[in-house]
């Protein structure tokens, strides 16, 4: 977009105010499942506060929220209910998965844990740690936005 | 690093209670299935009114198979302060079930606790109790196969050995060729570009 | 494209359907449940006329990794149960494994100092996530941030002792890992000064709110009898009129030199649940701050046991047997002896037990808890009937369950 000089409108590509649009305010859905719950809690909380990033509210209902972040261990029973969750969610959408369990099943190599939630919904950005800092989750939706901003989905025609 | 797919080691001091004498304060009792329940009801009759737990234990080699623990605490059935507990009573009965028909009869109608203590041990070992109001599996699946706790269930579960293939993986969302974008990512390119000797530096950079 | 299929829900068995009655599952996700809980009502109207549970979706399998780890590998696992209080958790499981070791009188003083200081730290902190989620299931939407902010500086201090904020492993066979950093007890002073001023805050911010009041005043009520024919423990048994503390009825790691009271009330109701909690903290901070003088004298903080505890790490340059002890216990883990033992601790949540059976190997045979949650949660059976929907959001929220320590 660009700022014509003395006039007072900026001029650009509808598809580029689309993204700046959706980038500024990514609504999470509340899928809190163990540890990493919390620290994602302490991620609205006023220390590092995600709202000043566009996050201003989580959703508790899919059809509401743009980005899903699976936050904690995903066990057997789990599995499908993170599947029709992401199913029931609008385009467009986006997974960050937090965490070490979520991300690859962590430190939980065993019969009850699903070793990556990316075996069952498409991730766009993992964050590494047990649990990570709220710096870290603060980062990944940084680098939500930037994808969003990018080129990657969402925009006009968002599709999938 | 100890591997998670050997075997667990058999054999050495398979019954605890045998080798030595007890090392908390709860008094250890052995019974059988057939008198679990009379000895449970004695000792509700006694004042033990709080069943704590219902654990179970797979011994693997030893006969009886299983154990199945019940932890009870005698606590005084009426408003009482700190003096007035003092130090409770502890219980701890093991009652040794058999690998093949493990069968015990249920005290969920004694204690309510005993509902979901229940079903665990049903779920994860596989012990059948009798007179259980509602005994279907809690923590894992309704459709699930095999009794995960037992010593001879593999740790990653039946089919898994290796963690398999993200389905995903290579479904990115970013085009690939992309330039990375941002501050950051602009300073970290200009720092390899100077690096390498490719820019020269501008007034007060470092090198 | 996906390996999962989404089955159809479940068919839910009714067992009497009038005219008005509807069958509705509420959660696993939903943001007013704690965690992810299912509990599948069958209400007429508003009013539940019937509650059914559903746990089993955070199901970790802990206790089977357990068995495959060594000894003080364990511990990484076992931490992550109850996650709101982690060095709980860990507290209890050393404490049970040093039972079956033999080696419980040889702790250091100093190392059950800074356990105990961590364990009130911990309780502090997990009572502080409690009340903030209760405040937003409720409505009240500031305690969550007042909350949050007083867990931040426990969080830090946790970092600064152990290494991370949540689950930093900081506490090992035979003691701690590593004294206090310098400045840490400084900091510490600054947290027990600012704690009073913030404890005001949060009193007087809910407890004599009317809204609040009207939303947990007898709601909820749990009998003595009923506590303890569901095996209730912790703040819940003891605001039904059982003052059961496992610090003073079977103390450990020193308690018994602390002065502090047993906050009991005797309504039974989810308004006693808080009162009780609250005081708790406060009483927490007491022991915090007896705990600090006694921190002001050096001394060793792990067991002088090479066959337990690894030597300093200073100490393996110079010296073979340190160097021999050190590669054993890295490499083949500690020994421990055959036994059973039946160990607990008062968690924030209740009595929390390790029933752990060893075969003498270097990895637990069996490590079976006793998770306090699991038995509250097995009370929305009773408490939800005939309250409204609206009503059993506060009484999961007065219970406070946790559900990595529910489905382990």
């Amino acid at each position: 977009m660009e700022m014509i000089p003395g006039q007072s409108f900026l001029l650009g590509k509808l598809d580029e105010v689309a993204r700046w649009a959706q980038s500024s305010s990514v609504w999470p859905l509340t899928m809190g499942l163990a540890c990493c719950a919390i620290e994602m809690m302490t991620a609205t909380a006023p220390e590092y506060d995600i709202a000043r990033f566009g996050s201003e509210v989580f959703r508790a209902s899919p059809r509401q929220a743009d980005l899903m972040i699976v936050s904690g261990r995903v066990s057997q029973k789990m599995g499908p209910i993170i599947k029709r969750l992401y199913d029931q969610m609008a385009d467009p959408k986006w997974v960050i998965s937090m965490g070490a369990c979520a991300s690859s099943g962590g430190v939980f190599d065993n019969y009850a844990i699903v070793q990556g939630v990316d075996t069952i919904v498409p991730v766009d950005v993992y964050v590494p740690g047990c649990p990570p800092t709220p710096d870290g989750l603060l980062y990944a939706v940084n680098l939500i936005q930037q994808q969003i901003r990018q080129g990657g989905r969402g925009g006009l025609l968002a599709r999938a | 690093m100890p591997s998670p797919q050997t075997p667990p080691i058999g054999s050495t001091a398979l019954d605890p209670t045998a080798v030595r004498p007890p090392i908390d304060d709860a008094i250890i009792e052995r019974v059988e299935p057939s008198e679990l329940r009379a000895r449970l009801i004695a000792l509700k009759r006694e004042g033990f009114t709080m069943l704590l737990d219902i654990g179970g234990v797979d011994y693997l080699e030893r006969k009886p198979r299983f154990d199945v623990v019940y932890h009870l605490l005698k606590l005084p059935p009426r408003v009482s302060s700190v003096a007035e507990i003092g130090r409770p009573e502890r219980r701890r009965l093991l009652c040794g079930v058999p690998g093949e028909d493990a069968r015990v009869p249920s005290v969920a109608d004694l204690w309510p606790s005993a509902d979901w203590a229940e079903r665990e041990v049903y779920d994860l070992f596989g012990i059948v109790f009798e007179g259980h109001p509602d005994l279907r599996r809690i923590q894992m699946p309704a459709d699930w196969e095999g009794h995960p706790l037992r010593k001879d269930y593999p740790l990653r579960g039946p089919a898994r050995e290796r963690t398999p293939r993200p389905v995903f993986a290579n479904k990115s969302n970013v085009r690939a060729g992309t330039p990375p974008s941002g501050r950051t990512a602009a300073a970290l390119q200009r720092q390899i570009a100077l690096a390498r000797g490719q820019v020269p530096p501008v007034q007060g950079e470092a090198k | 494209m996906s390996t999962i299929d989404v089955p159809p829900p479940r068919k839910l068995e009714i067992v009497e359907q009038s005219g008005n009655e509807m069958v509705v599952s509420i959660g696993p996700q939903h943001p007013s449940t704690h965690g992810v809980l299912q509990v599948i009502t069958q209400i007429e109207g508003e009013v539940i006329s019937r509650a059914s549970p559903e746990i089993g979706y955070l199901h970790t399998g802990i206790e089977k990794s357990a068995e495959n780890l060594f000894w003080t590998q364990a511990s990484t696992v076992i931490e992550r149960m109850d996650y709101l209080s982690p060095l709980s958790n860990a507290l209890c499981y050393f404490l049970a494994v040093e039972r079956l070791l033999g080696v419980t009188d040889r702790i250091p003083p100093r190392a059950q100092q800074i356990r105990v200081l961590m364990a009130e730290l911990h309780r502090i902190a997990s009572h502080c996530v409690w009340l903030g989620t209760h405040g937003i299931d409720v409505g009240a939407l500031s305690v969550f941030f007042y909350c949050f902010d007083l867990r931040e500086d426990i969080l830090d201090l946790t970092e600064a002792a152990g290494g991370a904020r949540m689950h930093p492993n900081y506490l090992r066979l035979g003691g701690v890992n590593g004294d206090l950093p310098e400045g840490y007890l400084a900091r510490l002073d600054a947290l027990i000064e600012k704690f009073p001023g913030r404890m005001a805050d949060l009193r007087r911010l809910l407890q004599k709110n009317p809204i609040f009041q009207d939303r947990t005043v007898d709601i909820g009520v749990l009998s003595l009898e009923d506590a303890l024919a569901w095996g209730a423990t912790g703040p819940v048994l003891r605001a039904s009129g059982m003052a059961y503390d496992v610090r003073k009825a079977f103390p450990y790691c020193g308690y018994e030199q602390y002065e502090f009271d047993v906050p009991t009330r005797t309504e039974g109701d989810a308004y006693a649940r808080f009162l009780v909690r609250l005081d708790e903290m406060e009483e927490s901070m007491r022991i915090i701050r007896q705990v600090r003088k006694q921190l002001d004298t050096p001394g060793p903080v792990m067991i002088d046991d090479p066959k337990i505890a690894p030597p300093p790490k200073e100490t393996i340059a110079v010296s073979m047997e340190a160097l021999i002890h050190h590669f054993k216990i890295v490499s083949e883990g500690v020994r421990v002896p055959p036994g059973d033992v039946y160990q607990s601790v008062e968690g924030p949540r209740g009595e929390l037990g390790y029933y752990i059976v060893s075969n003498g190997d270097n990895k637990p045979w069996r490590v079976r808890t006793r998770p306090p949650s699991m038995y509250h949660t097995q009370l929305l059976k009773t408490l939800t009937i005939g309250e409204l929907i609206a009503d059993m959001v506060v009484i999961i929220g007065s219970l406070d369950p946790v559900f990595g320590e529910v489905d382990r």
